[in-house]
C-alpha cells in the first residue's frame, strides 16, 4: 500500500509510555475531532445563513426554529467551537507541563499557539454573525479596542470591520473573516502542525537510550484508542447540542438598547475585568498581547529542559515555565470568576 | 569593487524581486482592505417639534444615545455613549453608568468612577426655524 498522509501520522509503532491518554489527554486528537465537526457543521450553516445586517439574525433564526435538524446542526458547531478552546488550552498546559516544547518541537510550539489565536478569533467573530441584540456591545467595545492601538489602530480596525459603526457595518467583514479570512489559515497551519509533529519525532519522549519504558504501541492500537476517544467526545457533543441549546436572543433592529448583554462571551470575561482598572489600551490590549509574547518565548529563553525529561509530567528541569504558565493560567480563571461578583 | 558572478548576481535580483513584488503585494492588499464602503455614520438627528421636550424636563434619547435637558437657558444635550469604549449609558439616581465595564459619570458628564478617563461629550443643539430640535454627534 502506497503511505498516506495518515501512515505519516500513524507509524507502524509509537514509544507506548507516551501514547497513554494520562500522557496526552487525548487533547490533540480531540482538537482536530472538532475542527472537523466545526468545518462540516459550518457549511451546512452555510446553505441557510445570509450575511446581510438586516437578515443575518432571522436566517440564524430559521435554521434554529425551521431547517429539520436545523438547530441541531447550530448547537454542535457551537458546542464544538467551546469545547475546542477548552481542548486546545488543555494541549497547550499538557506541552508546557510535560516539557514537550523543548527543541526540536519549538517552532511547532509556535504554530500551535498561532492556532490557539486563530480559534479564538474564529469563535468571536462567529458569535458575532449571530446579529442579534446580545453581540452589539461586545462587538463595540472589542473593535474600540483595536482604536486604542497607537498609530496603527485605526488601521486595524478598519481592516477587521470596515469602519463606521461596528454594529452597523461589521457583519460582512466579519463573516468574511470567519469563513475565508480565519479559516483558511486554520487549516493550513493546522496541516502543518500535525505534519511537523511526527518530523519532529512523534510526541514528545526522551530519546531512546534514556527511556524507562521500551514498550511499543502498534498502530492499530493508536488508532483503536484514538475512535474511542472520538466516540466519547462524539457522545458529549450529541448530548450537549441535545440538551443544551446554542444561545440566541431577538433579531438586532436599529441600536440595541442599554439593557442588552453587555458581558463579554466567556473566553474573553478575564480582558472585559481587567477593562474595568483602567487604560483601555494597557488592559485590554498590551496585558494580553504581553502574555501571549511570554508564552512564545518560553521555548526561547526559558531554561532548555533536560533531555531525560521531556515528555514526562511536571519534571524539574523546566518548573520556572511550570510556574509561569500555572501562574496565567491562574490569573485569567480567577478574572474571569471576577465577573461573576456583582 | 568586487567581482559579482553572473549566478549571485541572479540570485541577487530574484530574492530582490520576489521580496519587492511581495511588499507591493503586501501594501496592494492592505489598501485593498483598509477602503470604508459604507457611509458615514449619521451625525445629524432631528428629533421633532420642541414641544414635545418641556421647560424643565430631562429626556433620555435611544438613537443617537444622549440626554437632551431643556433649561431656562435653552436645549443643552450630553452624549450617553460611554468614552471609555462606547457602550451606551444607563441612567442611575445620581448620574450614568456604563454597564460594560462599570464607568460612572455624574448628571454634569464628569467622571466619578473609572476606567472612563474622560468627561462625557457635550452634543451640540440647534431650533430649527420650523421649531425642530436638531442634535448634533460631532
Amino acid at each position: 500500500m502506497r503511505p498516506s498522509f495518515f501512515h505519516h501520522l500513524h507509524p507502524p509503532t509509537i514509544p507506548a509510555a507516551q501514547a497513554r491518554w494520562r500522557h496526552t489527554l487525548s487533547a490533540g486528537g480531540t482538537a482536530v475531532f472538532l475542527m472537523l465537526i466545526l468545518g462540516v457543521t459550518g457549511v451546512l450553516e452555510m446553505f441557510y445563513y445570509i450575511p446581510n445586517p438586516e437578515e443575518a439574525a432571522l436566517s440564524v433564526q430559521t435554521i434554529t426554529y425551521h431547517v429539520p435538524f436545523g438547530g441541531f446542526i447550530r448547537n454542535l458547531h457551537y458546542w464544538s467551537a467551546q469545547l475546542l478552546l477548552i481542548v486546545s488550552a488543555i494541549h497547550l498546559l499538557r506541552v508546557v507541563f510535560t516539557a514537550a516544547y523543548a527543541s526540536p518541537r519549538r517552532f511547532n510550539y509556535l504554530l500551535g499557539l498561532g492556532l490557539f489565536i486563530l480559534a479564538i478569533m474564529l469563535d468571536f467573530t462567529g458569535y458575532i454573525l449571530r446579529w442579534d441584540v446580545d453581540i452589539c456591545w461586545p462587538l463595540t467595545t472589542g473593535t474600540n479596542l483595536l482604536k486604542t492601538i497607537p498609530f496603527i489602530g485605526n488601521f486595524f480596525f478598519r481592516i477587521a470591520v470596515g469602519g463606521g459603526e461596528a454594529c452597523e457595518t461589521a457583519l460582512l467583514r466579519l463573516y468574511t473573516w470567519h469563513i475565508f479570512g480565519l479559516t483558511i489559515p486554520l487549516v493550513i497551519i493546522g496541516i502543518w502542525h500535525a505534519f511537523r509533529v511526527r518530523r519532529d519525532g512523534g510526541i514528545a519522549v526522551p530519546p531512546p537510550a534514556l527511556r524507562s519504558d521500551k514498550a511499543r504501541l502498534p498502530r492499530n492500537e493508536l488508532v483503536r484508542r484514538e475512535v474511542l476517544m472520538l466516540f466519547i467526545v462524539g457522545i458529549l457533543l450529541i448530548l450537549l447540542s441535545t440538551f443544551v441549546p446554542a444561545p440566541i436572543a431577538p433579531a438586532m433592529i436599529g441600536k440595541p438598547s442599554p439593557d442588552a448583554e453587555t458581558r463579554a462571551p466567556w473566553f474573553f470575561l478575564w480582558v472585559q475585568q481587567m477593562l474595568k482598572w483602567g487604560d483601555p489600551f494597557i488592559f485590554g490590549v498590551l496585558i494580553p498581547f504581553g502574555i501571549l509574547v511570554i508564552l512564545a518565548l518560553i521555548p526561547y529563553i526559558f531554561p532548555k529542559p533536560a533531555d531525560s525529561d521531556i515528555g514526562t509530567w511536571f519534571p524539574k528541569s523546566n518548573r520556572l515555565a511550570q510556574i509561569v504558565v500555572s501562574i496565567i493560567a491562574l490569573i485569567v480563571i480567577m478574572l474571569t470568576l471576577m465577573t461573576f461578583i456583582p | 569593487m568586487t567581482d559579482l558572478s553572473r549566478r549571485d548576481f541572479l540570485k541577487l535580483a530574484r530574492a530582490g524581486f520576489l521580496w519587492i513584488s511581495s511588499g507591493l503585494a503586501l501594501g496592494g492588499l492592505f489598501r485593498f482592505l483598509d477602503y470604508e464602503p459604507n457611509p458615514a455614520p449619521k451625525t445629524e438627528f432631528d428629533l421633532g417639534p420642541t414641544g414635545q421636550f418641556p421647560l424643565g424636563s430631562h429626556t433620555v434619547l435611544f438613537d443617537p444615545p444622549a440626554i437632551l435637558f431643556h433649561t431656562k437657558s435653552g436645549f443643552s444635550a450630553l452624549s450617553l455613549t460611554c468614552t471609555h469604549l462606547g457602550c451606551t449609558l444607563e441612567q442611575t439616581a445620581d448620574g450614568f453608568t456604563c454597564p460594560c465595564h462599570a464607568s460612572h459619570f455624574d448628571a454634569d458628564g464628569n467622571v466619578t468612577h473609572g476606567p472612563a478617563s474622560q468627561s462625557l461629550r457635550k452634543l451640540q443643539v440647534q431650533i430649527t426655524a420650523e421649531n425642530h430640535v436638531i442634535v448634533y454627534l460631532d
